[in-house]
């Protein structure tokens, strides 16, 4: 038997939680034009918020599910609403936001410890069960992920294209003055872009969960690797990063194939590193 | 009164630190995230030569900060095409790197097993064993970094520092060739958190990767920026203070770990308000 199909299968689960990381990460940095570390924290929110509300009190898991996405949502809003709307307003360099946004995420991601403590934990199973596919084997929630990643990215690509907010999300990605002069409340749009950007963190923080495990670190690792596949894919160009998500992942676990699985890091950031030297605006030149 | 004095080393340590990321970030105007990476070379050179060959401390010193200043001259011909954000991010990407390195290179580093055993200095027959001893030790070091870094920083090659990160352009046509600036400093920069690594090997004597993570690297960056960005001083009551915090809240009761997750929710928040209100930091002469 083969490894190359368990190879394949294992980076299309990867790539999609990339994906879900740089969909949101992306589509927060076209509005606002800096790196926002805390956005990686926001997805360990949605892991731990489906570990209370399951594990803690006994929710059905569904609705822990769907509890947890909302608060991640509204942290990832009061985010915006307490700094960074108001360091925008100031006209702070985005070096400045970035240095807000880790000291955010380091404050968030000690509070997690402090409450559910250091530890890694499991959650409850949400599906159970396994299926082969072309000879690789699948766990049911991985089919779940993925399945979730493509809705995910095509519910956002309709919202982004069609909607009027959508319109509204890329006139100030353009140019938020302008925006601002034709009427467009750029920080209400910025503010409900947290609010969806957020919330897919939250789903990529909860599959993790499912399908691993949580423990209070995990979203440097998650957020490092969104950020990777975001620039690989064109920053800013919230559907390059999916693409970016899913060459990171086949990259990745096919670079560990031959050398030990402990280096997945190293390699990430090595492409990463190649891709900005040679190619700095990502596989697809935007404009 | 041990108790003490193990504090004071630990400040003496993390001012080397801090303050050698202060050329980085307040003087030449980078924000590098990736001084752990230097901190753990320094320390593992110092570990791996003790443990194995015996070396004498003061020479695992200088060989971990030679090797350090070599990998940041590397790290430099990375970081030179990239400003501002996209620096910092890729110095999170080498400070990663650089971990894996220290956790999977096993036949040298033993890897997650981490290294024992590490000698304290001697110096002519003089063993360092006492921790009133280090700390006078290691103070002084400390103490004649930041001489040096003084010395640097009000030379003419520290003004030129100091203009290039105002503004480059004019500083280039002005017929100084910026990109060297930069490449030395980083590379003194790196040397002297390797310094800092080769002390703290010694003092604990048990080295693993864990400490050299890029979390590390962003405390001591918040060292720098709490303190004040290009000032040696305020560098060092920032270490000072975020140091002895989690001791603080030990104090009131709180339990230990629960004292260093404080700490981080304590020196996050400050991040945030500083760069909301003050991102020169208490006592900075700089704004990133």
């Amino acid at each position: 038997m083969s490894i190359v199909p368990q190879l394949v299968a294992n980076s299309l689960i990867a790539g999609s939680l990339y994906a879900l990381v740089a969909l949101g990460f992306n589509l927060i940095f076209s509005t606002t034009k800096f790196f926002n570390i805390t956005h990686g924290v926001i997805s360990a929110i949605g892991g731990y918020g489906v570990f209370y509300f399951a594990k803690k009190l006994g929710w059905g898991v569904p609705v822990s599910i769907l509890a947890a996405i909302a608060i991640a949502a509204f942290v990832g809003w009061l985010t915006d609403y307490f700094v960074f709307r108001k360091m925008r307003a100031k006209k702070s360099s985005s070096m400045i936001m970035l240095v807000a946004s880790l000291g955010l995420f380091t404050a968030i991601q000690a509070v997690i410890a402090i409450f559910f403590s250091s530890q890694f934990q499991t959650l409850p199973a949400l599906v159970t069960g396994r299926v082969e596919i072309f000879g690789a084997i699948f766990t049911s929630i991985q089919i779940v992920i993925l399945a979730t990643t493509v809705v995910i990215t095509l519910g956002l690509a309709f919202i982004i294209k069609k909607t009027k907010f959508g319109k509204a999300v890329q006139a100030v990605s353009d140019d938020v003055e302008v925006a601002q002069i034709v009427g467009i409340k750029s920080d209400v749009i910025i503010g409900r872009v947290f609010i969806i950007g957020s919330a897919i963190a939250a789903v990529a923080g909860i599959a993790i969960g499912f399908d691993t495990g949580i423990e209070p670190t995990m979203g440097m690792s998650l957020l490092l690797k969104g950020v990777i596949a975001s620039i690989i894919g064109g920053v800013g160009n919230v559907f390059g990063g999916v693409l970016g998500a899913f060459l990171l992942g086949f990259v990745e676990n096919f670079g560990i194939w031959k050398i030990s699985g402990e280096w997945k890091d190293a390699i990430a950031f090595g492409l990463l590193i190649v891709f900005l030297i040679f190619r700095p605006q990502g596989m697809f030149k935007k404009k | 009164m041990e108790y003490i004095i193990h504090l004071l080393i630990l400040i003496s340590i993390y001012s080397i630190l801090s303050m050698s990321l202060n050329l980085i970030v307040g003087y030449a105007g980078l924000l590098s995230v990736t001084h752990a990476a230097f901190y753990g070379v320094g320390a593992y050179t110092t570990a791996i030569l003790i443990s194995r060959y015996e070396t004498n401390f003061f020479l695992t010193a200088i060989a971990g900060a030679i090797i350090a200043g070599l990998l940041a001259l590397l790290f430099g011909l990375i970081l030179k095409r990239f400003k501002a954000d996209y620096y910092a991010l890729v110095t999170f990407g080498l400070n990663i790197i650089v971990f894996s390195v220290f956790l999977n290179w096993q036949e040298l580093t033993r890897g997650p097993l981490g290294i024992p055993g590490i000698d304290r200095p001697e110096l002519f027959g003089f063993v360092f064993k006492e921790n009133i001893f280090f700390l006078v030790l290691v103070g002084l070091v400390a103490y004649a970094i930041y001489e040096l870094i003084e010395y640097v920083v009000k030379s003419s090659f520290g003004r030129t520092l100091k203009a290039l990160r105002e503004d480059e352009v004019t500083t280039e046509v002005l017929g100084y060739k910026t990109e060297n600036y930069k490449m030395v400093t980083f590379s003194l920069s790196a040397a002297l958190a390797a310094i800092a690594g080769s002390f703290f090997a010694s003092y604990i004597t048990f080295i693993d990767p864990s400490t050299f993570s890029l979390d590390e690297s962003i405390f001591i960056l918040s060292l720098v920026i709490l303190g004040g960005l290009a000032n040696s001083r305020g560098v060092f009551w920032g270490t000072v203070v975020l140091i002895l915090l989690p001791e603080a809240l030990r104090f009131v009761g709180f339990p230990t770990d629960i004292a260093a997750q404080m700490r981080q929710v304590v020196y996050g928040l400050l991040l945030v308000f500083l760069m909301m209100y003050r991102p020169r930091g208490f006592m900075g002469k700089y704004r990133l």
